[in-house]
Protein backbone atom coordinates (compact mmCIF):
# COMPACT_ATOMS: atom_id res chain seq x y z
CA UNK A 1 0.00 0.00 0.00
CA UNK A 2 2.99 2.17 1.00
CA UNK A 3 4.81 1.95 -1.99
CA UNK A 4 1.44 3.30 -4.48
CA UNK A 5 0.76 5.66 -1.79
CA UNK A 6 4.53 7.31 -2.70
CA UNK A 7 3.70 6.74 -6.74
CA UNK A 8 0.78 9.06 -6.32
CA UNK A 9 2.43 11.16 -4.04
CA UNK A 10 5.19 11.68 -6.14
CA UNK A 11 2.98 12.32 -9.22
CA UNK A 12 1.28 14.75 -7.41
CA UNK A 13 4.58 16.47 -6.63
CA UNK A 14 5.12 16.32 -10.34
CA UNK A 15 1.65 17.69 -11.23
CA UNK A 16 1.75 20.28 -8.18
CA UNK A 17 5.12 21.48 -9.58
CA UNK A 18 3.20 22.20 -13.33
CA UNK A 19 0.52 24.17 -12.07
CA UNK A 20 1.42 25.25 -8.89
CA UNK A 21 5.32 25.84 -9.29
CA UNK A 22 5.98 28.97 -7.23
CA UNK A 23 3.97 27.56 -3.46
CA UNK A 24 6.30 24.38 -4.49
CA UNK A 25 9.32 26.11 -4.63
CA UNK A 26 8.59 28.27 -1.69
CA UNK A 27 7.61 24.99 0.57
CA UNK A 28 10.62 23.34 -0.45
CA UNK A 29 12.84 26.27 0.43
CA UNK A 30 12.41 25.22 3.91
CA UNK A 31 13.73 21.88 5.06
CA UNK A 32 11.41 19.52 6.41
CA UNK A 33 12.87 19.88 10.28
CA UNK A 34 12.90 23.73 9.80
CA UNK A 35 8.71 23.04 9.08
CA UNK A 36 8.94 21.06 12.04
CA UNK A 37 10.26 23.60 14.07
CA UNK A 38 8.25 26.28 12.49
CA UNK A 39 5.06 24.43 13.97
CA UNK A 40 6.43 24.34 17.24
CA UNK A 41 6.83 27.84 17.34
CA UNK A 42 3.61 28.19 15.73
CA UNK A 43 1.27 26.11 18.42
CA UNK A 44 3.20 27.75 21.14
CA UNK A 45 2.60 31.37 20.30
CA UNK A 46 -0.31 31.63 17.25
CA UNK A 47 -3.65 32.91 18.86
CA UNK A 48 -6.56 30.89 16.78
CA UNK A 49 -10.24 30.60 16.55
CA UNK A 50 -12.43 27.80 14.59
CA UNK A 51 -14.08 24.55 14.13
CA UNK A 52 -12.13 21.16 14.25
CA UNK A 53 -13.23 17.91 12.93
CA UNK A 54 -11.97 15.16 14.88
CA UNK A 55 -12.07 10.82 13.20
CA UNK A 56 -11.42 8.16 15.23
CA UNK A 57 -12.77 4.99 14.87
CA UNK A 58 -15.47 5.93 11.84
CA UNK A 59 -16.67 8.68 14.24
CA UNK A 60 -16.47 11.91 13.71
CA UNK A 61 -17.13 14.84 16.25
CA UNK A 62 -17.10 18.36 15.93
CA UNK A 63 -15.31 20.68 18.53
CA UNK A 64 -14.98 24.61 18.51
CA UNK A 65 -12.05 26.02 19.59
CA UNK A 66 -10.13 29.46 20.75
CA UNK A 67 -7.16 29.57 22.11
CA UNK A 68 -4.79 32.68 23.08
CA UNK A 69 -1.50 33.44 24.49
CA UNK A 70 -0.38 36.14 26.60
CA UNK A 71 3.06 36.66 28.05
CA UNK A 72 3.13 33.09 27.90
CA UNK A 73 0.25 31.46 29.34
CA UNK A 74 -2.55 29.81 27.55
CA UNK A 75 -6.18 30.65 27.66
CA UNK A 76 -8.39 27.99 25.76
CA UNK A 77 -11.88 26.95 25.23
CA UNK A 78 -12.79 23.55 23.47
CA UNK A 79 -16.42 22.94 23.16
CA UNK A 80 -17.92 19.30 21.89
CA UNK A 81 -19.94 20.09 19.32
CA UNK A 82 -22.01 17.37 19.62
CA UNK A 83 -23.61 14.67 22.29
CA UNK A 84 -23.07 15.64 26.12
CA UNK A 85 -21.73 19.32 25.46
CA UNK A 86 -18.63 18.74 27.02
CA UNK A 87 -16.46 21.76 27.27
CA UNK A 88 -12.99 22.34 28.15
CA UNK A 89 -12.04 25.60 29.66
CA UNK A 90 -8.23 26.24 30.33
CA UNK A 91 -6.42 29.23 31.97
CA UNK A 92 -2.72 28.72 32.19
CA UNK A 93 -2.04 25.26 33.52
CA UNK A 94 -5.36 25.12 35.06
CA UNK A 95 -8.18 23.22 33.36
CA UNK A 96 -11.77 23.10 33.85
CA UNK A 97 -13.13 20.43 32.22
CA UNK A 98 -17.35 20.87 32.45
CA UNK A 99 -19.80 18.16 31.62
CA UNK A 100 -22.99 19.88 31.53
CA UNK A 101 -25.71 16.81 31.76
CA UNK A 102 -23.57 16.26 35.20
CA UNK A 103 -23.75 19.58 36.27
CA UNK A 104 -20.15 18.98 37.48
CA UNK A 105 -17.10 20.90 36.61
CA UNK A 106 -13.47 18.56 36.89
CA UNK A 107 -10.40 20.29 37.79
CA UNK A 108 -7.44 19.44 36.06
CA UNK A 109 -3.82 20.54 36.12
CA UNK A 110 -2.04 20.32 32.36
CA UNK A 111 1.79 21.03 32.13
CA UNK A 112 3.15 23.54 30.15
CA UNK A 113 4.04 21.06 27.18
CA UNK A 114 0.20 19.93 26.94
CA UNK A 115 -1.22 21.70 23.93
CA UNK A 116 -4.62 20.64 22.34
CA UNK A 117 -2.92 20.93 18.67
CA UNK A 118 0.57 19.57 19.33
CA UNK A 119 0.77 15.92 18.02
CA UNK A 120 4.61 15.88 18.26
CA UNK A 121 7.12 16.37 20.37
CA UNK A 122 8.41 19.85 20.51
CA UNK A 123 11.43 20.89 17.94
CA UNK A 124 14.22 20.07 20.37
CA UNK A 125 13.33 16.21 19.99
CA UNK A 126 15.43 14.84 17.05
CA UNK A 127 14.25 12.33 15.04
CA UNK A 128 16.39 8.71 14.74
CA UNK A 129 17.24 6.58 11.93
CA UNK A 130 13.32 4.88 12.43
CA UNK A 131 11.87 7.81 10.17
CA UNK A 132 12.04 9.85 7.49
CA UNK A 133 10.26 13.11 6.52
CA UNK A 134 9.48 14.42 3.76
CA UNK A 135 7.55 17.46 2.50
CA UNK A 136 4.91 15.83 0.26
CA UNK A 137 3.06 18.31 -1.55
CA UNK A 138 1.12 21.37 -1.38
CA UNK A 139 -2.85 20.97 0.03
CA UNK A 140 -5.51 24.13 0.42
CA UNK A 141 -6.70 23.40 4.16
CA UNK A 142 -9.76 25.06 5.57
CA UNK A 143 -9.08 28.07 2.63
CA UNK A 144 -5.38 28.51 3.37
CA UNK A 145 -2.49 26.95 1.52
CA UNK A 146 -0.79 24.14 3.59
CA UNK A 147 2.50 22.51 2.70
CA UNK A 148 1.60 18.31 3.62
CA UNK A 149 4.99 16.96 5.14
CA UNK A 150 4.95 12.74 5.89
CA UNK A 151 6.89 11.49 8.62
CA UNK A 152 7.19 7.64 7.88
CA UNK A 153 8.80 4.79 10.10
CA UNK A 154 10.84 2.15 8.76
CA UNK A 155 8.72 -0.47 10.53
CA UNK A 156 5.96 -1.49 11.69
CA UNK A 157 6.41 -1.09 15.14
CA UNK A 158 5.58 2.70 15.46
CA UNK A 159 2.77 4.86 13.59
CA UNK A 160 3.43 7.01 10.94
CA UNK A 161 2.14 11.19 10.75
CA UNK A 162 1.08 13.08 8.32
CA UNK A 163 0.75 16.86 8.92
CA UNK A 164 -0.77 19.65 7.06
CA UNK A 165 1.07 22.96 8.22
CA UNK A 166 0.07 26.68 7.41
CA UNK A 167 2.00 28.07 4.43
CA UNK A 168 2.50 31.34 5.97
CA UNK A 169 2.28 30.34 9.74
CA UNK A 170 3.54 27.07 10.32
CA UNK A 171 0.72 26.04 12.32
CA UNK A 172 -0.70 22.31 12.15
CA UNK A 173 -4.25 22.72 10.38
CA UNK A 174 -4.34 19.07 9.73
CA UNK A 175 -2.84 16.07 11.08
CA UNK A 176 -3.21 12.17 10.82
CA UNK A 177 -2.12 9.19 12.57
CA UNK A 178 -0.88 6.45 9.73
CA UNK A 179 -1.08 2.50 10.82
CA UNK A 180 0.84 0.51 8.97
CA UNK A 181 -1.80 -0.50 6.49
CA UNK A 182 -1.00 3.41 5.06
CA UNK A 183 -4.47 4.12 6.46
CA UNK A 184 -5.13 7.52 9.08
CA UNK A 185 -6.06 5.71 12.14
CA UNK A 186 -6.91 9.16 13.90
CA UNK A 187 -6.83 12.80 12.00
CA UNK A 188 -7.56 16.31 13.90
CA UNK A 189 -8.54 18.91 10.52
CA UNK A 190 -9.55 22.13 10.85
CA UNK A 191 -13.06 22.94 8.87
CA UNK A 192 -12.29 26.79 9.74
CA UNK A 193 -9.69 28.70 11.24
CA UNK A 194 -8.63 32.39 12.08
CA UNK A 195 -5.67 32.72 12.71
CA UNK A 196 -3.62 35.41 14.93
CA UNK A 197 -7.25 36.80 15.37
CA UNK A 198 -8.23 38.79 18.17
CA UNK A 199 -10.23 36.64 20.97
CA UNK A 200 -12.48 38.13 23.14
CA UNK A 201 -12.72 37.32 26.48
CA UNK A 202 -16.33 35.95 25.95
CA UNK A 203 -14.68 33.28 23.43
CA UNK A 204 -12.79 31.91 26.20
CA UNK A 205 -15.27 31.83 28.90
CA UNK A 206 -17.48 29.17 29.51
CA UNK A 207 -20.84 29.00 28.33
CA UNK A 208 -22.59 27.89 31.25
CA UNK A 209 -23.13 29.44 34.71
CA UNK A 210 -21.21 26.87 36.57
CA UNK A 211 -22.61 28.13 40.37
CA UNK A 212 -24.50 25.39 40.79
CA UNK A 213 -22.50 22.99 39.78
CA UNK A 214 -20.74 20.39 41.45
CA UNK A 215 -16.88 21.08 41.57
CA UNK A 216 -13.88 18.45 41.58
CA UNK A 217 -10.73 18.21 41.79
CA UNK A 218 -8.07 16.45 40.60
CA UNK A 219 -5.91 14.86 43.10
CA UNK A 220 -2.58 16.31 41.65
CA UNK A 221 -0.43 12.71 40.47
CA UNK A 222 1.82 11.88 43.56
CA UNK A 223 5.59 12.12 41.76
CA UNK A 224 7.78 9.38 41.76
CA UNK A 225 11.45 9.31 42.46
CA UNK A 226 13.40 7.56 39.79
CA UNK A 227 14.29 4.41 40.83
CA UNK A 228 16.83 1.79 39.91
CA UNK A 229 15.42 -1.56 38.31
CA UNK A 230 17.19 -4.18 36.60
CA UNK A 231 14.12 -5.20 34.11
CA UNK A 232 14.77 -4.13 30.73
CA UNK A 233 13.09 -5.37 27.09
CA UNK A 234 15.53 -8.04 25.68
CA UNK A 235 14.11 -7.51 22.30
CA UNK A 236 13.24 -3.77 22.22
CA UNK A 237 12.94 -2.18 18.62
CA UNK A 238 15.26 -0.32 17.41
CA UNK A 239 15.28 3.26 17.97
CA UNK A 240 13.55 2.63 21.51
CA UNK A 241 15.32 3.73 24.48
CA UNK A 242 14.50 4.10 28.44
CA UNK A 243 13.17 7.50 29.10
CA UNK A 244 12.27 7.76 32.51
CA UNK A 245 12.20 4.61 35.49
CA UNK A 246 10.09 5.21 38.59
CA UNK A 247 7.57 3.41 40.96
CA UNK A 248 3.57 4.16 40.67
CA UNK A 249 1.26 3.71 43.73
CA UNK A 250 -1.69 2.32 41.64
CA UNK A 251 -4.58 2.60 42.76
CA UNK A 252 -6.03 -0.77 42.30
CA UNK A 253 -2.74 -2.90 42.44
CA UNK A 254 -1.74 -3.58 46.22
CA UNK A 255 1.80 -3.10 45.82
CA UNK A 256 3.86 -0.70 43.84
CA UNK A 257 3.97 -0.87 40.16
CA UNK A 258 7.80 -0.25 38.51
CA UNK A 259 6.79 2.02 35.75
CA UNK A 260 9.39 1.76 32.60
CA UNK A 261 8.40 4.73 30.07
CA UNK A 262 10.24 3.91 26.77
CA UNK A 263 10.34 6.46 23.44
CA UNK A 264 11.92 6.56 20.23
CA UNK A 265 11.73 10.57 20.22
CA UNK A 266 8.43 10.08 19.01
CA UNK A 267 6.25 7.45 20.21
CA UNK A 268 6.14 6.16 23.68
CA UNK A 269 5.68 2.81 25.68
CA UNK A 270 4.95 2.17 29.02
CA UNK A 271 6.03 -0.82 31.07
CA UNK A 272 4.47 -1.56 33.75
CA UNK A 273 5.51 -4.60 36.00
CA UNK A 274 3.16 -5.34 38.81
CA UNK A 275 3.20 -8.97 40.87
CA UNK A 276 0.83 -11.38 39.92
CA UNK A 277 -1.64 -11.26 43.29
CA UNK A 278 -2.71 -8.00 41.33
CA UNK A 279 -5.89 -8.88 39.34
CA UNK A 280 -6.04 -10.10 35.58
CA UNK A 281 -5.71 -7.77 33.02
CA UNK A 282 -6.96 -8.31 29.29
CA UNK A 283 -3.82 -9.48 27.39
CA UNK A 284 -5.12 -7.88 24.24
CA UNK A 285 -6.67 -4.02 24.42
CA UNK A 286 -6.73 -1.13 22.44
CA UNK A 287 -8.18 2.97 22.89
CA UNK A 288 -8.40 5.03 19.79
CA UNK A 289 -4.21 4.24 18.33
CA UNK A 290 -3.19 2.93 21.69
CA UNK A 291 -2.37 -0.36 22.43
CA UNK A 292 -1.82 -2.63 25.10
CA UNK A 293 -0.65 -5.84 25.69
CA UNK A 294 -0.18 -7.75 29.42
CA UNK A 295 1.52 -10.98 29.85
CA UNK A 296 3.16 -13.25 33.06
CA UNK A 297 6.54 -13.16 33.53
CA UNK A 298 7.67 -15.47 36.80
CA UNK A 299 5.89 -13.90 39.62
CA UNK A 300 5.22 -10.75 37.58
CA UNK A 301 2.39 -9.24 35.64
CA UNK A 302 4.03 -6.96 32.55
CA UNK A 303 1.74 -4.88 30.81
CA UNK A 304 2.86 -2.16 28.06
CA UNK A 305 0.77 0.17 26.95
CA UNK A 306 1.51 3.36 23.95
CA UNK A 307 0.60 5.04 20.92
CA UNK A 308 1.86 2.08 18.96
CA UNK A 309 1.20 -0.77 16.93
CA UNK A 310 -0.32 -4.01 18.93
CA UNK A 311 3.00 -5.60 18.26
CA UNK A 312 5.05 -3.05 19.46
CA UNK A 313 3.83 -3.67 22.52
CA UNK A 314 3.49 -7.36 22.91
CA UNK A 315 6.83 -7.51 21.43
CA UNK A 316 8.03 -5.02 24.23
CA UNK A 317 5.89 -7.02 27.08
CA UNK A 318 6.98 -10.28 26.15
CA UNK A 319 10.92 -9.32 26.43
CA UNK A 320 10.76 -7.65 29.62
CA UNK A 321 13.22 -9.94 32.18
CA UNK A 322 14.23 -8.84 35.43
CA UNK A 323 18.15 -8.56 35.76
CA UNK A 324 20.24 -10.19 38.13
CA UNK B 1 -29.80 15.68 46.53
CA UNK B 2 -28.90 17.05 49.73
CA UNK B 3 -25.68 17.00 51.51
CA UNK B 4 -27.47 15.09 53.95
CA UNK B 5 -28.68 12.72 51.15
CA UNK B 6 -24.52 12.30 50.03
CA UNK B 7 -23.48 11.67 53.41
CA UNK B 8 -26.27 9.30 54.28
CA UNK B 9 -24.83 7.72 50.70
CA UNK B 10 -21.59 8.06 51.50
CA UNK B 11 -21.86 6.45 54.44
CA UNK B 12 -23.88 3.38 53.58
CA UNK B 13 -21.09 2.41 50.68
CA UNK B 14 -18.44 2.39 53.29
CA UNK B 15 -20.71 0.23 55.71
CA UNK B 16 -20.92 3.01 58.58
CA UNK B 17 -24.36 3.72 58.32
CA UNK B 18 -26.79 2.38 60.82
CA UNK B 19 -29.23 0.24 59.88
CA UNK B 20 -32.80 2.41 60.84
CA UNK B 21 -30.83 4.63 58.39
CA UNK B 22 -30.06 2.45 55.89
CA UNK B 23 -33.69 1.49 55.56
CA UNK B 24 -34.86 4.54 55.52
CA UNK B 25 -32.53 5.61 52.33
CA UNK B 26 -33.30 2.42 50.54
CA UNK B 27 -36.99 3.22 50.66
CA UNK B 28 -36.38 6.69 49.63
CA UNK B 29 -34.43 5.15 46.72
CA UNK B 30 -37.02 2.48 45.78
CA UNK B 31 -39.59 5.24 45.02
CA UNK B 32 -37.59 8.03 43.62
CA UNK B 33 -36.03 7.05 40.10
CA UNK B 34 -34.53 10.63 39.68
CA UNK B 35 -33.09 10.44 43.25
CA UNK B 36 -31.54 7.10 41.82
CA UNK B 37 -30.09 8.75 39.07
CA UNK B 38 -28.12 11.48 41.12
CA UNK B 39 -27.03 9.49 43.35
CA UNK B 40 -25.67 7.61 40.33
CA UNK B 41 -24.07 10.90 39.35
CA UNK B 42 -23.07 11.94 42.74
CA UNK B 43 -21.07 8.71 43.50
CA UNK B 44 -19.82 8.17 39.70
CA UNK B 45 -18.07 11.45 39.33
CA UNK B 46 -16.65 11.81 43.03
CA UNK B 47 -14.83 8.33 42.13
CA UNK B 48 -13.41 9.28 38.94
CA UNK B 49 -12.08 12.31 40.23
CA UNK B 50 -10.68 10.48 42.76
CA UNK B 51 -9.52 7.86 41.03
CA UNK B 52 -10.80 5.18 43.25
CA UNK B 53 -12.09 1.86 41.99
CA UNK B 54 -14.03 -1.40 43.44
CA UNK B 55 -17.56 -1.69 43.79
CA UNK B 56 -18.77 -3.72 47.34
CA UNK B 57 -21.37 -1.88 49.21
CA UNK B 58 -23.16 -1.28 45.14
CA UNK B 59 -23.81 -4.82 45.92
CA UNK B 60 -25.27 -4.54 49.00
CA UNK B 61 -27.77 -0.80 47.59
CA UNK B 62 -28.75 -3.28 44.87
CA UNK B 63 -30.02 -6.43 46.49
CA UNK B 64 -31.41 -4.00 49.25
CA UNK B 65 -33.45 -1.61 46.49
CA UNK B 66 -34.05 -4.44 44.50
CA UNK B 67 -36.19 -6.44 47.68
CA UNK B 68 -37.71 -3.30 48.12
CA UNK B 69 -39.07 -3.08 44.73
CA UNK B 70 -40.36 -6.93 45.06
CA UNK B 71 -42.45 -5.98 48.37
CA UNK B 72 -44.14 -3.06 46.79
CA UNK B 73 -46.55 -4.82 44.39
CA UNK B 74 -48.14 -6.25 46.93
CA UNK B 75 -48.82 -3.49 48.73
CA UNK B 76 -49.61 -1.38 45.61
CA UNK B 77 -51.66 -3.77 44.75
CA UNK B 78 -53.73 -3.31 47.79
CA UNK B 79 -54.28 0.64 47.59
CA UNK B 80 -55.01 0.71 44.01
CA UNK B 81 -56.68 0.02 41.14
CA UNK B 82 -55.18 -3.14 39.42
CA UNK B 83 -55.24 -1.76 36.25
CA UNK B 84 -55.64 1.51 35.44
CA UNK B 85 -52.57 2.73 38.10
CA UNK B 86 -49.93 3.22 35.14
CA UNK B 87 -47.65 2.93 37.22
CA UNK B 88 -48.19 -0.92 37.26
CA UNK B 89 -47.44 -1.19 34.01
CA UNK B 90 -44.34 0.30 34.56
CA UNK B 91 -43.66 -1.95 37.48
CA UNK B 92 -41.63 -4.31 35.33
CA UNK B 93 -39.05 -2.08 34.07
CA UNK B 94 -38.87 -0.62 37.53
CA UNK B 95 -36.16 -3.59 38.49
CA UNK B 96 -34.48 -3.20 35.30
CA UNK B 97 -33.81 1.13 35.77
CA UNK B 98 -32.81 0.52 39.07
CA UNK B 99 -30.20 -2.33 37.89
CA UNK B 100 -29.50 0.20 35.19
CA UNK B 101 -28.86 2.70 37.61
CA UNK B 102 -26.59 0.92 40.02
CA UNK B 103 -24.54 -0.66 36.87
CA UNK B 104 -24.60 2.63 36.19
CA UNK B 105 -22.47 3.20 39.04
CA UNK B 106 -20.78 0.01 39.12
CA UNK B 107 -19.23 0.79 35.77
CA UNK B 108 -17.38 3.89 37.14
CA UNK B 109 -17.10 1.94 40.66
CA UNK B 110 -16.64 2.96 44.39
CA UNK B 111 -14.35 2.49 47.35
CA UNK B 112 -15.60 -0.22 49.43
CA UNK B 113 -14.41 -0.54 53.22
CA UNK B 114 -14.71 -4.10 53.07
CA UNK B 115 -16.74 -5.72 56.15
CA UNK B 116 -14.88 -8.59 57.74
CA UNK B 117 -15.07 -11.43 56.54
CA UNK B 118 -16.34 -10.23 52.99
CA UNK B 119 -13.95 -10.32 50.19
CA UNK B 120 -12.81 -6.36 49.83
CA UNK B 121 -14.28 -5.82 45.89
CA UNK B 122 -16.15 -8.20 43.86
CA UNK B 123 -14.47 -8.54 41.00
CA UNK B 124 -17.50 -6.96 38.39
CA UNK B 125 -18.75 -3.93 37.07
CA UNK B 126 -21.45 -4.05 34.36
CA UNK B 127 -22.38 -3.16 30.45
CA UNK B 128 -25.53 -1.43 29.87
CA UNK B 129 -27.51 -2.62 27.11
CA UNK B 130 -29.71 -0.06 25.21
CA UNK B 131 -32.86 -2.15 26.70
CA UNK B 132 -31.59 -1.27 30.15
CA UNK B 133 -30.46 -4.39 30.71
CA UNK B 134 -26.33 -5.18 31.99
CA UNK B 135 -24.17 -7.72 32.06
CA UNK B 136 -21.30 -8.06 34.54
CA UNK B 137 -18.18 -8.26 33.58
CA UNK B 138 -14.34 -8.27 35.65
CA UNK B 139 -13.29 -4.86 36.69
CA UNK B 140 -9.58 -4.97 35.51
CA UNK B 141 -10.26 -2.73 33.29
CA UNK B 142 -9.72 0.15 35.96
CA UNK B 143 -5.76 -1.59 36.71
CA UNK B 144 -5.21 -1.10 32.83
CA UNK B 145 -7.27 2.12 32.90
CA UNK B 146 -4.76 3.68 35.77
CA UNK B 147 -2.19 2.54 33.64
CA UNK B 148 -3.31 4.37 30.23
CA UNK B 149 -3.95 7.48 32.34
CA UNK B 150 -0.15 7.40 34.14
CA UNK B 151 1.14 6.76 30.53
CA UNK B 152 -0.22 9.62 29.34
CA UNK B 153 0.71 11.80 31.71
CA UNK B 154 4.25 10.65 32.26
CA UNK B 155 4.72 10.89 28.59
CA UNK B 156 3.34 14.36 28.38
CA UNK B 157 6.18 15.72 30.41
CA UNK B 158 8.40 14.24 27.76
CA UNK B 159 6.48 15.70 25.07
CA UNK B 160 3.57 17.77 23.71
CA UNK B 161 0.54 16.01 24.11
CA UNK B 162 -1.88 16.44 21.16
CA UNK B 163 -5.76 16.61 21.18
CA UNK B 164 -6.41 12.97 20.48
CA UNK B 165 -4.66 12.00 23.53
CA UNK B 166 -6.21 14.66 25.61
CA UNK B 167 -9.64 13.73 24.29
CA UNK B 168 -8.96 9.93 24.75
CA UNK B 169 -8.27 10.61 28.22
CA UNK B 170 -11.45 12.87 29.31
CA UNK B 171 -13.25 10.11 27.76
CA UNK B 172 -11.26 8.02 30.15
CA UNK B 173 -11.70 9.69 33.39
CA UNK B 174 -15.39 10.24 32.22
CA UNK B 175 -15.99 6.90 32.16
CA UNK B 176 -14.40 3.50 32.37
CA UNK B 177 -14.37 1.87 29.20
CA UNK B 178 -16.80 -1.48 29.46
CA UNK B 179 -17.77 -2.94 26.05
CA UNK B 180 -16.01 -6.32 25.66
CA UNK B 181 -15.57 -7.75 22.09
CA UNK B 182 -13.02 -10.67 20.88
CA UNK B 183 -10.00 -8.71 19.01
CA UNK B 184 -10.11 -8.86 15.33
CA UNK B 185 -7.32 -11.24 14.99
CA UNK B 186 -6.99 -12.99 17.79
CA UNK B 187 -10.55 -14.59 19.51
CA UNK B 188 -8.99 -14.84 22.65
CA UNK B 189 -11.81 -14.17 25.32
CA UNK B 190 -9.34 -12.11 27.39
CA UNK B 191 -9.18 -9.44 24.54
CA UNK B 192 -10.66 -6.00 24.88
CA UNK B 193 -11.68 -3.68 22.40
CA UNK B 194 -11.83 -0.51 24.59
CA UNK B 195 -12.69 1.78 21.74
CA UNK B 196 -16.29 -0.09 21.82
CA UNK B 197 -18.30 1.39 23.89
CA UNK B 198 -21.88 1.69 23.76
CA UNK B 199 -23.50 5.01 23.24
CA UNK B 200 -25.26 4.51 26.86
CA UNK B 201 -21.97 4.41 28.70
CA UNK B 202 -20.34 7.00 26.46
CA UNK B 203 -23.18 9.64 27.68
CA UNK B 204 -22.70 8.93 31.46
Amino acid sequence: MRPRCNRIAAAWIALSGLFAAAPVLAADAVAPHEWLDRMANAVRTTNYEGTVIRQHNGTVEALRVAHKVTDGVIRERVVVQEGNGLEIIRNGNEVHCILPERKSVLVEEWNNQSTLFSTLPSSDIRFGSEYDIAIVRNDRIAARKAVMLAIRPHDNFRYGHRIWLDMETGFPLQTQLIGDDGKPLEQVRFADIKLDSDILASALASSYNTENFKWYTQPSRRLNNAVETNWNAEDLPTGFRVVSTQQEQVPGAEDPVLHILYSDGLANVSVFVATKKDKNIAQRSRVGASNAYSTDTGNYRVTAVGEVPAVTVQQIAESMRPGD
Amino acid sequence: MNDALKMQVSAFVDGELPENETELLVRRLSQDYELRQQVADYLSVGRVMRRESGVAGIERLRDRISAELDERPSQDNADRAPVSDPSRLLRPLTGVAIAATVALIAIVGLRQTPEPGVDEIPDAVADLGADGSYTERASSDDLLRHYRLIHGEVASDFDANGINARLVTLQLREGAPVDEVPDEDDVSATDVAEDSVPATTRQQ
